[in-house]
């Protein structure tokens, strides 16, 4: 017999594995370094945003990220510059120092929670840069250090050469961004991820339910870190510089409006759309000409977009909007809405 | 011992902050929100300033005054149309909240450098002078600064105490359910607190403005230096931010006299240890 | 009949048309990518150069450049590179695959390395200055950067501007050198070693990013018995840095820093008038130099650009800065490629810039640097100073760069 396709489940998620596969063949449309050089930025804050959705599925705001990009990616330069050792030991270890500092900070600062935890994350960013910019004899000072691409890896007949061309790193991120993608919506349908949001909505009744509440949030804080550890790693070899004011800050602000304004209701696909919109929405900011209308533009862009969308929503939850009311047509119906 | 030299910049620099962190605690207690605007509007008070002062020729404290209704304004516009608009009444409704307010930081200096321009201005001609007293010299501008703020402050403290409103914002920022019942809108005081915290910020840049530079970026380290006065004060509490504003003040200098640049590094381990060993700062409130 | 009439008239417009074509000889344009800081706190510092460089650019394509027998013109490109290393590369693939730049030149920003890595694996030539990352012990490295050249040395210009500071103040007592934290590294190191050798009396401070209230440095500059006080750059912070000292009565307190005068109202404005007077910054008015000799051609060019510029403005333009980068830099890739013979081929051109003496804007100096930096690829500078006269910058004292070992 014919087996029952639900087709309201199935079609939205053929178009989006048609996108994918789309982005996965661009290189045998274009070879243009910038281009690619778009999508592998907006791949490395995706895995970065995906981190800190995942810390705040615990309820946790985490205004640090930048942190673990930073420590992923001096590890990993100082381990191959300093130390000679090759790209990829060096980018496991990058994941594995980020995850080691995220399990420690975390046991010591996700007691306290809340508005403290996400004031001690934003200090923490500050000392990973003043330790990268005071320890000199290691990490070069504020002039940072100077990377290398991986070394070229040879299967087969076929050579996959990073410093001659751009395709290597696009499909490394790729994998990246896919395997990080996997993981973390994985860790979300399981009874780990349930359980976050569990303790996030209400933490007083979660401990009464026997929920272990730190191991919930270290947990969460460290798979972040480690990830995004990878993260910093390759973006200190797909830039071969990495400097002590390049991860700081600003960029874990950054980090959190990808996350935010692509959509906390989705670990994985809200950060990746997040972060590859507005990523090339400031690369054509940058483009413009008149001084002063870059960060107008991009302020006023964010903040239309939160006011715009519905409450608590954002850009991903529109996929789902789009088809339903679009496509199918479908009548809205409202819940009551539980008053708070 | 530092010089007298050392303390007086402490003062100096305890007034800003001092002023700072007031109005960024103020709204915090009644929005329950970091505004992370603040140091815009700083920097926005102090462009008020600087073409009420240039291109009108008003005196200086009227303008001091006009910065204040104008970027209190501003405030509360932008608390009535962005921030109501976005927060959602969750755990997490501050999130959507923290972004727009860091989104607006961008859009505020974007306007700012497209409207004045971004190089350098500067207020000197205020108050221009110096007055010696024998081993060291004070420029009229620190004095106006010292005053103004201890004005600012005294009139801060009869407001709260002694007036109908500042009645409604202590009950609001201690008990807002028992004070709704008591018939205070918690609304109308949001958008009366979001005015006079934006107010503060607009007076310390306006202030500050004939002694440094006038420039679209110099809201940034003020917002950083208040977020870490109320750190170490305590997060809800007035005279938290005033202790706080005062001890991040007189460290700043008198550290950075005996250790140059060092001072940065001293200041954050002071706000990690604190965070780490009492989180609610001085005179916050204990948490459970 | 007809036929041969149309097919003979094609033919005489065709090569009518040609001949005219080789006749008026027109001047094939060479791209030249400028990655500089258009936006946040530096920008007024990029921004200003825009206009001269723009106008000397013209007056240069009059008369252009000759290779093997062509003339040749150039096109500035700019990009706003944010002064960050991620902007820098951005900056720099988008010259380089977007718009079809083989050139970068005019650099001055902090963001060597990320330009240099891609401009060098794209065999792009990149005239930029040493400073920062690009000092001897640094991340340059000949071997890895074979397309990357020196055509400022800012970072040996700064030792220059100390020598010439003494020479304009025989009796000084001190010189303190302020930086931010931001510029610390081992460049200081070879900086100091060169105070030491040649025995200037120097005391360093540092201040970290952000600062504005500056009271403290001036304090231990004071007591460590420092008269002059030269900031390594950081506008903005030397200007606070003068207000400071005045206010705290050390009238005699000399300040200065490394960078040309954007505006001298600014420092006036924002200094006050009295404090801002006898400030020390770099001069670049080519036509003021007494030790260095600059090629009366160039000179009057450069007049004639601060004349159209002021022109453009409605108001004087006085800024000088923009003559010791872009058209220099330029000059040198223009007679690098004669002497090539080839627009094309960066190794040749290379070749030819290696070691090579060239004749700019601010004057005629020899690639030097082999052993310093590892290749004869650093241009000279005059190294002149101005001070604040009033509401001008007058001539202060020059001491032209030695040849680098």
């Amino acid at each position: 017999m014919m087996p029952f396709l639900d087709y309201k489940n199935v079609v939205p998620k053929t178009v989006i594995g048609l996108l994918v596969a789309l982005i996965v063949i661009l290189p045998v449309f274009t070879t243009n370094v910038i281009t690619l050089s778009i999508f592998i930025s907006s791949g490395i804050w995706a895995i970065a945003a995906m981190g800190f959705t995942l810390v705040l599925r615990t309820g946790q705001f985490s205004l640090g990220q930048g942190a673990f990009m930073a420590l992923g990616g001096y590890t990993s330069a100082i381990l191959t510059v300093k130390l000679g050792m090759p790209f990829w030991p060096s980018f496991f270890l990058a994941g594995i120092v980020s995850g080691i500092v995220a399990l420690l900070v975390g046991s010591v600062v996700l007691r306290v929670g809340g508005t403290y935890f996400s004031i001690i994350t934003l200090a923490l960013a500050e000392v990973v840069r003043i330790i990268a910019q005071q320890w000199e004899p290691v990490t070069r000072g504020t002039r940072g250090l100077i990377t290398s691409p991986p070394d070229p890896i040879v299967l087969g007949g076929l050579e996959i050469n990073f410093a001659t061309s751009t395709v290597p790193y696009f499909y490394f991120t790729v994998c990246l961004v896919a395997i990080t993608a996997l993981i973390f919506w994985q860790i979300g349908e399981s009874r780990l991820g349930r359980s976050f949001a569990g303790i996030a909505l209400n933490p007083v009744l979660a401990e009464h339910q026997g929920m272990h509440l730190m191991r919930y949030r270290v947990i969460a804080f460290t798979v972040a870190g480690v990830f995004t550890g990878f993260a910093g790693c390759l973006y200190a070899h797909f830039l071969t510089v990495i400097t002590p004011y390049m991860l700081g800050l600003w960029q874990s602000i950054q980090i959190m409006i990808m996350s935010i304004v692509g959509g906390i209701s989705s670990l994985a696909g809200g950060p990746i759309i997040g972060a590859i919109l507005l990523y090339t929405f400031g690369i054509y900011l940058s483009r413009l000409e008149i001084y002063g209308i870059q960060q107008l533009l991009f302020g006023a862009a964010v903040v239309l977009v939160l006011l715009f969308l519905p409450k608590g929503t954002g850009l991903v939850d529109l996929w789902e909007r789009f088809w339903r009311k679009v496509v199918w047509r479908e009548e809205e119906y409202e819940p009551d809405t539980p008053d708070d | 011992m530092p010089p007298v030299g050392i303390w007086i910049d402490g003062l100096i620099q305890s007034c800003i902050y001092m002023t700072m962190a007031f109005g960024m605690v103020l709204v915090f207690s009644i929005l329950g929100i970091l505004n992370w605007t603040h140091g815009q509007f700083y920097m926005l008070g102090a462009f008020v300033v600087y073409y009420a002062v240039t291109a009108a020729g008003i005196p200086f404290p009227i303008s001091i005054l006009i910065s204040a209704v104008v970027i209190g304004g501003l405030g509360i516009l932008v608390e009535k149309f962005i921030i109501e608009r976005v927060s959602v009444p969750s755990a997490q409704g501050a999130l959507y909240v923290t972004v727009a307010t860091i989104a607006l930081i961008f859009f505020f200096e974007g306007t700012a450098s497209m409207l004045f321009g971004m190089q350098d201005k500067g207020l000197a001609m205020v108050l221009p002078g110096v007055l010696n007293l024998g081993s060291f010299s004070v420029s009229y501008q620190k004095i106006a600064v010292v005053i103004f703020t201890l004005v600012i402050m005294i009139t801060m403290y009869i407001v709260l105490n002694h007036t109908k409103v500042g009645l409604a914002i202590r009950a609001a920022a201690q008990e807002p359910v028992a004070a709704s019942l008591y018939g205070v809108s918690v609304e109308r005081l949001s958008l009366i607190v979001m005015g006079i915290g934006c107010a503060l910020a607009a007076m310390a840049g306006s202030i500050m403005a004939p002694l440094y530079v006038v420039n679209p970026f110099i809201g940034g380290i003020p917002m950083i230096m208040s977020l870490l006065a109320i750190v170490i004060g305590g997060l809800g509490s007035l005279t938290g931010a005033i202790v706080g504003g005062i001890i991040l003040g007189f460290l700043n200098s008198v550290v950075a006299y005996h250790l140059s640049y060092f001072s940065e590094v001293v200041l954050f381990l002071l706000v990690i240890i604190i965070l780490l060993v009492r989180p609610q700062g001085l005179f916050g409130a204990s948490l459970k | 009949m007809k036929k041969w009439y149309s097919r003979a008239t094609i033919l005489a417009i065709v090569t009518l048309l040609g001949m005219s074509g080789i006749a008026l000889g027109q001047p094939t344009v060479i791209k030249v990518g400028l990655p500089t800081v258009l936006s946040g706190p530096a920008a007024p510092w990029g921004q200003i150069g825009m206009d001269p460089y723009l106008a000397w650019i013209e007056l240069f394509n009059k008369e252009g450049f000759k290779v093997g027998g062509k003339t040749y013109n150039f096109k500035l490109v700019t990009v706003d590179d944010k002064n960050t290393p991620e902007g820098g590369a951005a900056a720099a693939k988008q010259l380089i695959f977007g718009d079809g730049c083989k050139f970068l030149a005019g650099h001055w920003s902090w963001n060597f390395p990320a330009v240099a890595a891609v401009s060098n694996q794209a065999k792009v030539i990149f005239l930029t200055r040493t400073g920062n990352e690009a000092v001897p012990g640094g991340v340059y490295d000949p071997k890895k950067q074979p397309y990357t050249v020196f055509a400022n040395p800012s970072h040996d210009q700064f030792i220059s501007d100390l020598f010439a500071l003494v020479e304009a103040f025989p009796n000084y007592k001190k010189i303190g050198i302020l930086d931010c934290t931001i510029g610390k590294g081992i460049g200081w190191d070879y900086v100091e070693a060169e105070l030491k050798k040649a025995g200037v009396r120097y005391h360093m401070e540092w201040f970290p990013f952000g600062t504005q209230d500056f009271t403290p440095y001036i304090t231990r500059f004071k007591e460590a018995g420092s008269d002059i006080v030269y900031v390594a750059g950081w506008v903005g912070e030397s200007m606070m840095f003068a207000k400071q000292r005045w206010a705290m009565g050390y009238k005699e307190m000399r300040v200065g820093h490394s960078g040309p005068f954007v505006d001298v109202n600014m420092y006036n404005a924002v200094c006050g008038l009295d404090a801002a007077q006898g400030f020390i910054g770099q001069y670049w008015a080519n036509w003021d130099f007494n030790k260095t000799k600059v090629n009366p051609k160039y000179i009057a060019m450069c007049q004639e650009v601060m004349k159209i510029v002021s022109q453009k403005h409605g108001k004087p333009f006085a800024y000088s800065g923009w003559i010791g980068w872009g058209p220099s830099h330029l000059l040198i890739l223009a007679q690098a490629m004669e002497k090539a013979g080839t627009v094309d081929d960066p190794e040749v051109i290379m070749k030819a810039i290696r070691g090579g003496t060239f004749d700019t804007t601010t004057g005629k100096w020899t690639m030097s640097g082999a052993k310093t930096y590892g290749s004869p690829v650093v241009f000279g500078t005059p190294s002149a100073l101005s001070m604040i006269k009033g509401d001008k910058e007058v001539y202060l004292s020059e001491h032209p760069m030695k040849p680098l070992p």
